[in-house]
């Protein structure tokens, strides 16, 4: 098998969304469910405000019994700092259509208008329901079957939704009136802690009537020092404007943020993983040219949080998804249409 | 009444002992032939490894059939709020240490060798899933500042 990439049209009418970003474990996961791991991302990105929900199903082995599928609900919310809480249950259900995911009282949905989440964690404060639309035609960027260490992982992304309703935690009302978001969804069979890390980010213009939005990502190593694949994706409204792969990108870190993480996810982690040493740094800049086009994105993390994940290979190793929040800018331009805006982004970078 | 904490220690190393086996084999190579005496609330017990870990009630080096039961290389004394604090990443163990809110004594290599197996012990803790369970216990009995 070997990755591919490639982007999907809607039809007039949007049902792209229920025939493309559907559940995939009942499918590829309920008969051998070792190693499998499946979720649905969502991240709502405005000046100041970052809101990020995580609905997941992810293979689990206890001692010598059978693996199976455990569920857990992610919520971080960055508002002058990060907070959130990661939720695990004994079961999930998924519908017939395989377009919801029911967890507790809580359930993502996948209609062809959108996304709707409804959240009720009660034991962790945390309540709402928000509703996720993208443009009238919706294009989704994919990525199959890319390698992760020994297994492999595939990836859909909406890079430009809006986002409505409400989120309530830590006391805090958090409501959403077409808020900028991003949305992708990642499934496939591998194993935190194998020799593979990665980086991600949504860039989405400051500005709501601003056409442009990027997406980037890049596969690495363990110790992150090779570099096994990489792509950037420039959205103009609803379409695929360019995209630029490997070669003809170029992306560097420079300096060191210099602050702790806001807060660390399941909190006993901290233990483990300390509470000041911090790799994010102070700025990312990825540069990318081709026939097509030239784009220099620059990325200033303000913040980040920290999620762990035990490592599925060492007992005593864990694997450190760091989410960080900051500010963009990103100039370029693309066939005979220039652009210079800021924005602002979330990166996610995986590593240990 | 709450349950003493090294009712909820042992508990949680059963889980971890057959949840996460891996992780309680790592963390009983860890501790070794260390005994950690622990003081929490003026309760006292302590942890033991061998062929398998064990908490004891009560001070360690008493005299069980006419012999010392155990020695403790290390002794730690906290609040059940100062473990509480750390588990929920309020307090950093370090600035526990420093701030005096856990107190260790020891020679310096079983000082390193307990600090080791408590993050040993944190390792296997994640990843057994009825431990956070015992939270819940723990926090029962908590009522004093950390």
């Amino acid at each position: 098998m070997s990755a591919t990439t490639s982007t999907t049209r809607s039809p007039a009418v949007p049902a792209v969304l229920p025939s493309h970003d559907f559940l995939r474990t009942p499918l590829l996961a309920t008969a051998r469910p070792e190693g499998f791991k499946e979720w649905h991302h969502f991240l709502v990105q405005t000046r100041g405000r970052r809101i990020l929900i995580n609905f997941s199903l992810m293979s689990e082995t206890l001692g010598a019994g059978p693996p199976r599928l455990v569920p857990r609900i992610i919520v971080v919310v960055h508002d002058g700092r990060w907070t959130g809480a990661v939720e695990r249950f004994a079961d999930a259900d998924v519908s017939a259509d395989l377009c919801t995911l029911s967890v507790g009282g809580s359930r993502m949905h996948i209609d062809p208008d959108g996304f709707r989440v409804v959240l009720d964690l009660p034991d962790r404060h945390i309540h709402g329901e928000l509703l996720f639309t993208p443009g009238r035609r919706p294009s989704l960027g994919r990525v199959n079957n890319q390698p992760v260490g020994a297994g492999r992982i595939s990836w859909l992304f909406v890079p430009r939704l809006t986002a409505t309703g409400r989120l309530r935690i830590d006391g805090v009302e958090h409501r959403l009136d077409g808020d900028a978001a991003y949305h992708d969804h990642n499934w496939g069979r591998f194993r935190w802690g194998d020799d593979f890390g990665w980086e991600w980010g949504s860039i989405l213009p400051a500005d709501p009537a601003d056409p442009w939005s990027v997406v980037f990502t890049r596969k690495t190593d363990r110790r992150r020092l090779r570099c096994l694949s990489q792509a950037l994706y420039v959205w103009h409204h609803d379409e695929l404007a360019a995209m630029f792969r490997d070669s003809a990108v170029r992306m560097e870190s420079s300096g060191l943020l210099g602050r702790p993480p806001d807060c660390t996810l399941p909190a006993p982690m901290r233990l483990v993983l300390g509470s000041e040493a911090s790799d994010v740094p102070a700025a990312l800049t990825i540069t990318a040219s081709s026939a097509v086009g030239t784009l220099e994105v620059v990325f200033r993390p303000d913040s980040h949080a920290r999620l762990a994940q035990p490592s599925e290979l060492h007992p005593a190793r864990s694997v450190v998804l760091s989410e960080i929040s900051g500010t963009a800018r990103v100039r370029g331009s693309i066939g005979d249409r220039g652009f210079d805006a800021p924005g602002t982004g979330v990166v996610e970078v995986l590593h240990g | 009444m709450a349950e003493p904490v090294g009712s909820l220690l042992r508990r949680s190393l059963d889980h971890v002992e057959h949840e996460a086996p891996a992780s309680y084999r790592h963390l009983l190579d860890t501790l070794g032939p260390l005994v950690i005496g622990i003081d929490v609330d003026g309760e006292r017990f302590a942890l033991r490894g061998g062929a398998r870990l064990e908490v004891i009630d009560g001070r360690v080096g008493g005299m069980v059939d006419g012999v010392i039961d155990a020695v403790a290389g290390t002794h730690v004394a906290l609040s059940r709020a100062a473990i509480l604090a750390v588990l929920d990443a309020e307090l950093g163990l370090a600035e526990a240490v420093e701030t005096g809110r856990i107190a260790v004594r020891g020679r310096l290599d079983d000082v390193v060798r307990t600090h080791d197996t408590l993050i040993a012990y944190a390792h296997a803790a994640v990843r057994a899933p009825s431990v956070p369970a015992l939270m819940a216990q723990l926090r029962g009995g908590s009522g004093g500042a950390p």
